[in-house]
């Protein structure tokens, strides 16, 4: 570059010291100075053009108009510098916006998993939400996700076309372990595990950070038990102590050596709120968590993700994938049967690309991704809409400088092209700024996306591709708004200009300025409506009746399996607890319970009714103490709830809720009525109807569901009670007389004073639970309002700045009919009518066009099924205001004129 | 006003000769850009003007393709100028040059002289 400019330089001098030199010459044949110089510099030529064409032959001709054109522009740029700030406000909101939401969406929709080579990964199954544990049904499709141990071990052996074929824990249940460091003065903490096949981290291709990683040895049935600790539990909570290594710690209480820490980036096979602090080997989980189904053929828990080797096609392997998994379920109970023979062809799992992991976040928050990133392109194309125009007005102003350079001989396309390098260069120069706003945007939407979360694996920093992104947005916008005011600008006739006092009225610049407004309201109507309906649908959630109390209620999540506790110490405990929180001073009541209205969980049971054959089918199902109904402030409506009598001894009883005798029970009178499972119909005797209390979501809120006594088993249930996981409690409910600041402390002392295993899981006032599930609706519904509002803004100024600027053109005429007599009430009405003309075609544009897009955006919605007439009305009315407000201020000044000074204006 | 048309450059025409002749004027020894046009004017009696317009464009692509050298110095009025010299490969492309003129003066002369043929 420098060379450059010293050969121009040197190209300059040279041509100086050949015109000095004929100069010289001149003077000598008896010229006079002045003389002289005119005339060899005329002989010359034209100076410019020549050094042009000489520098043409560097070949640097293209990169030198490159610069002048952004010299030039930068100049422009300081010159006005309220048009200046305005423009680069405008610009680093919306692409910052844009450039926000694209970094979430690459970090949780394009992001590959941090591991070797993740492109050769294939995930044997395509759902994410195919989880949890459960028996292996048979399906109408046939299509399956989730895998029992034994099923995964059968792949492993008939496809030798994976290198590598690694089994992880599907579900929530039992990844909640309580942890301790081996050690006098140690810590009970409880964080989340996962249970994963021996050959996890190796089919990841991983290296440890330290240590080493799980391999095979380790999944073996009796080995001794090792875990592997994720690199940001080493550096937080050990501060990369190196003496973890091989150190043992209490895993529920069980001793499990720490053989290594799992590399740094490393968050597991998914993302998730709360990653993994442990990995551990599948064949612990029996001993840790007691869990029975690890080792039953027919119980699915399992995610299945390996790596193939190179150059094995994936259509033959999927063919080998069903016909193995037919050959699996073919010995099983369900696909025995006559009945069940019959879905066995069917069986088959969707082999999809594995490199981004299992999908459960991408699969819940895609879509509201990328409604997003449409809301946010609509606002960027606004203020768009809203810079062109700026610039159009800004192009009026210049004309005269326009037409002088078309004078002194610029071709068009050079003018074009220096106002589209001005208008690139104030959207790139926005687009800087909005990395910024787009870093401390994407870190907003996290916080307000996962309130409370600590390590969720999601990057808010811009990355190479989003600055990339926002880059290219940037150009994109600039040559959008840009363009359509340059090619106008450069069209200025240069003998009309340079004659002053132009009276031209409407021009095509104006046509082009009320179709940019006409448009900014449409796309703002589209937007508000957008916002309506969101509003309105997180209303309608929040102001569904739960059927339960939350005031001052406390929800505390323990873990008695994970603490030590086998079956038969359970009755124990638990009476322990309700006494000592009893004796608590303000507790009212202390509920037990497997689990407790709106925490996103349910346990479900295939239940028959006894002497109803045709009454049968899943419902869900809590086990509870006696003070759990009122603690949660679900009402008895017929017979009795839960109470202190139905002890383990006494005789198994269960209370159903409305939807149950709804469903099962055709509305026939409960009580007395006998439910139970398809080999024992009559288990249960129920004794109570209580409301419908809404316990996963919203969305499933008339699930019918049966309540049964914490440590009451069915007679039918032979298996020994150290293997019946549902009658561990996993929550406390606790209602207090009034609100107590410190529970929280109280409660973990309580526990502790009884088994300092028994750490808190988790503690929040039932409020706070339940405006949790809400998170998701309330972001969207929020976003979507600020989005709107913001287009609103920009429209609304948009159509202020047109409508003021016709005024100002319009002045003389104004004037004169004036002068002939108008009324300054007629000069208002004349101002307001154009401007709420093009708000009327707006809206004529964007009414349809709103209802047309509810269709993509229903699924996202809660019961809103069209965009009914109030969110319309509202949004017509706050558009019809803002226009108003817009033309009202032009109007006025346009009525104050004097004609008089009118007149005289040029 | 002036029309849009772009630069029309006249050394496309003669470029080939130009740059021979330029070649040639500096085999007399090394000149400044306005030492070359005066000398090529003297040299035809006045008859050929050189225009600036075709020259420094013709001398800075045979210092890029190597033919001439530049050099700043002073020239005998004591001005500062750039003076430029023809170089080894200079010297060959010049005889090339000038052989090449020499066949196709030869030939269009053939064609000029000839009584018609026979087609």
């Amino acid at each position: 570059m420098k060379i450059f400019f010293r050969r121009k330089t040197d190209l300059r001098e040279e041509i100086e010291s050949h015109i000095k030199m004929a100069t010289a010459d001149r003077i000598a044949r008896g010229e006079s100075p002045e003389a002289a110089r005119r005339e060899a510099m005329r002989e010359f030529g034209n100076l410019p053009l020549i050094a042009e064409v000489t520098r043409e032959r560097w070949g640097w001709l293209r990169l030198e108009r490159l610069t002048q054109d952004l010299r030039f522009a930068v100049r422009q740029l300081r010159r006005t510098p309220a048009f200046t700030t305005t423009v680069l406000l405008t610009l680093a909101l919306g692409i910052g916006a844009n450039a926000a939401i694209f970094t979430l969406v690459n970090a949780v929709l394009l992001k590959d998993l941090p591991v070797t080579d993740p492109k050769m990964l294939v995930h044997v199954g395509n759902d994410g939400h195919d989880c949890c544990v459960g028996n292996n049904p048979t399906r109408e499709e046939g299509v399956y996700s989730n895998f029992s141990t034994d099923t995964y071990q059968q792949l492993k052996k008939n496809l030798p076309e994976f290198e590598e074929l690694a089994a992880m824990q599907a579900g929530w249940g039992y990844r909640p372990i309580i942890a301790r460091r081996d050690g006098a003065q140690t810590e009970a903490r409880s964080v989340m595990g996962e249970f994963v096949s021996g050959n996890y981290f190796r089919t990841f291709g991983l290296r440890p950070a330290a240590g080493r990683l799980l391999i095979d040895a380790d999944d073996a049935r009796g080995a001794p038990a090792t875990a592997v600790m994720s690199y940001e539990t080493w550096q937080r909570q050990f501060g990369g102590d190196a003496a973890v290594i091989g150190s043992t710690f209490w895993v529920n209480t069980k001793p499990v050596t720490v053989v290594g820490v799992a590399p740094r980036g490393f968050f597991g096979d998914r993302m998730a709120v709360s990653p993994p602090e442990f990995y551990l080997p599948i064949q612990t989980m029996a001993s840790l968590a007691n869990a029975s189904y690890v080792n039953d053929p027919e119980t699915n828990w399992l995610y299945i993700i390996g790596r193939v080797k190179p150059g094995v096609a994936l259509g033959p392997l999927q063919q080998k994938v069903n016909g193995t998994l037919r050959q699996a379920f073919a010995t099983q109970k369900n696909f025995s049967t006559e009945n069940g023979k019959k879905y066995l062809p069917r069986v088959h799992a969707t082999l999809t690309p594995g490199g981004e992991g299992i999908q459960t976040l991408q699969e819940g928050y895609g879509s509201h991704l990328h409604l997003l990133m449409w809301i946010a392109g609509l606002v960027l194309l606004i203020a768009c809409a809203n810079i062109a125009n700026l610039l159009l007005v800004r192009g009026m102003g210049r004309r005269t400088e326009m037409s002088v350079r078309s004078a002194l001989g610029a071709q068009r396309g050079r003018i074009v092209r220096q106002l589209l390098t001005e208008s690139i260069l104030l959207a790139s120069l926005g687009g800087l700024l909005g990395l910024a706003v787009a870093y401390a945007g994407a870190r907003m939407l996290l916080v307000l996306a996962f309130p409370g979360a600590q390590s969720v694996p999601i990057e808010a920093r811009p990355s190479l591709a989003v600055i990339g992104f926002a880059l290219a947005i940037s150009v994109v916008t600039g040559i959008l708004f840009g363009v359509a005011p340059a090619w106008i600008s450069a069209q200025a006739r240069p003998a009309d200009a340079l004659r002053s006092g132009t009276r031209t009225t409407a021009s095509a610049t104006s046509l082009l300025q009320r179709t940019l407004v006409v448009l900014q309201a449409a796309l703002s109507l589209v937007l508000l409506v957008g916002a309506g309906l969101f509003s309105q649908s997180l209303n309608k959630l929040q102001n569904t009746d739960l059927k339960l109390d939350a005031r001052n209620r406390y929800i505390v999540h323990i873990n008695p399996q994970a603490a030590g506790y086998a079956g038969k110490q359970l009755e124990a405990l638990y009476r322990t607890i309700e006494d000592r929180f009893h004796a608590v001073p303000g507790v009212f009541k202390v509920g037990l319970s497997t689990y407790v209205p709106m925490e996103d969980n349910r346990w479900s049971n295939y239940i028959v009714v006894q002497n109803h054959p045709e009454a049968k089918g899943l419902a869900g199902f809590v086990k509870a103490n006696s003070d759990y109904f009122d603690s949660v402030g679900t009402k008895v409506l017929m017979g009795r709830g839960i109470d202190v009598r139905d002890a383990s001894a006494a005789p198994a009883v269960a209370v159903v809720n409305q939807a149950f005798v709804h469903e099962f029970l055709g509305g026939r009178y409960p009580i007395g009525q006998r439910i139970g499972f398809p080999d024992s119909p009559g288990d249960f005797e129920i004794v109570g109807v209580v409301e419908n209390t809404v316990y996963t979501a919203v969305q499933l809120k008339d699930d019918p569901m049966y309540f049964v006594p914490m440590m009451q088993r069915p007679a039918s249930d032979k298996s020994p009670i150290e293997k019946d996981m549902s009658l561990y409690a996993g929550t406390m409910v606790l209602e207090t007389a009034q609100p107590i600041d410190d529970m929280e402390k109280i409660t973990r002392k309580t526990l502790a004073s009884i088994n300092p295993n028994l750490t808190v899981v988790q503690f929040q006032t039932f409020s706070e639970q339940i405006a949790i599930d809400f998170t998701e609706q309330r972001l969207i519904a929020r976003l979507t309002m600020l989005f709107g509002a913001l287009a609103l803004l920009l429209a609304t100024i948009g159509l202020y700045g047109v409508t003021a600027y016709s005024v100002e053109r319009r002045t003389p005429e104004i004037g004169i009919r004036m002068a002939l007599g108008a009324e300054r009430g007629g000069v208002v009405a004349m101002v307001m009518r154009g401007a709420l003309i093009q708000t009327a075609l707006g809206l004529a544009i964007g009414i349809p066009v709103a209802l047309l897009c509810v269709r993509f955006v229903k699924a996202q919605l809660y019961e809103i099924t069209s965009a009914d007439a109030r969110v319309m009305t509202g949004a017509i009315v706050a558009l019809a205001v803002a226009a108003c407000v817009a033309a009202i201020i032009p109007a006025r000044r346009a009525a104050s004129i004097d004609p008089a000074r009118a007149l005289r204006t040029e | 006003m002036a029309t849009k048309s772009g630069y029309q450059n006249r050394i496309e025409l003669v470029q080939g000769t130009l740059d021979m002749l330029i070649l040639k004027t500096l085999q007399w020894g090394e000149q400044h850009g306005y030492g070359i046009s005066q000398a090529i004017r003297a040299t035809s009696g006045q008859a050929l003007q050189v225009e600036t317009g075709s020259l420094y464009p013709a001398l800075h692509r045979l210092e890029r393709q190597g033919w001439v050298k530049a050099e700043w110095k002073q020239s005998e009025s004591n001005q500062r100028a750039k003076f430029y010299k023809i170089t080894k490969l200079g010297k060959e492309q010049l005889a090339s040059d000038y052989e090449r003129w020499g066949k196709m003066v030869a030939i269009i002369e053939g064609i000029m002289t000839a009584e018609g043929v026979e087609l």
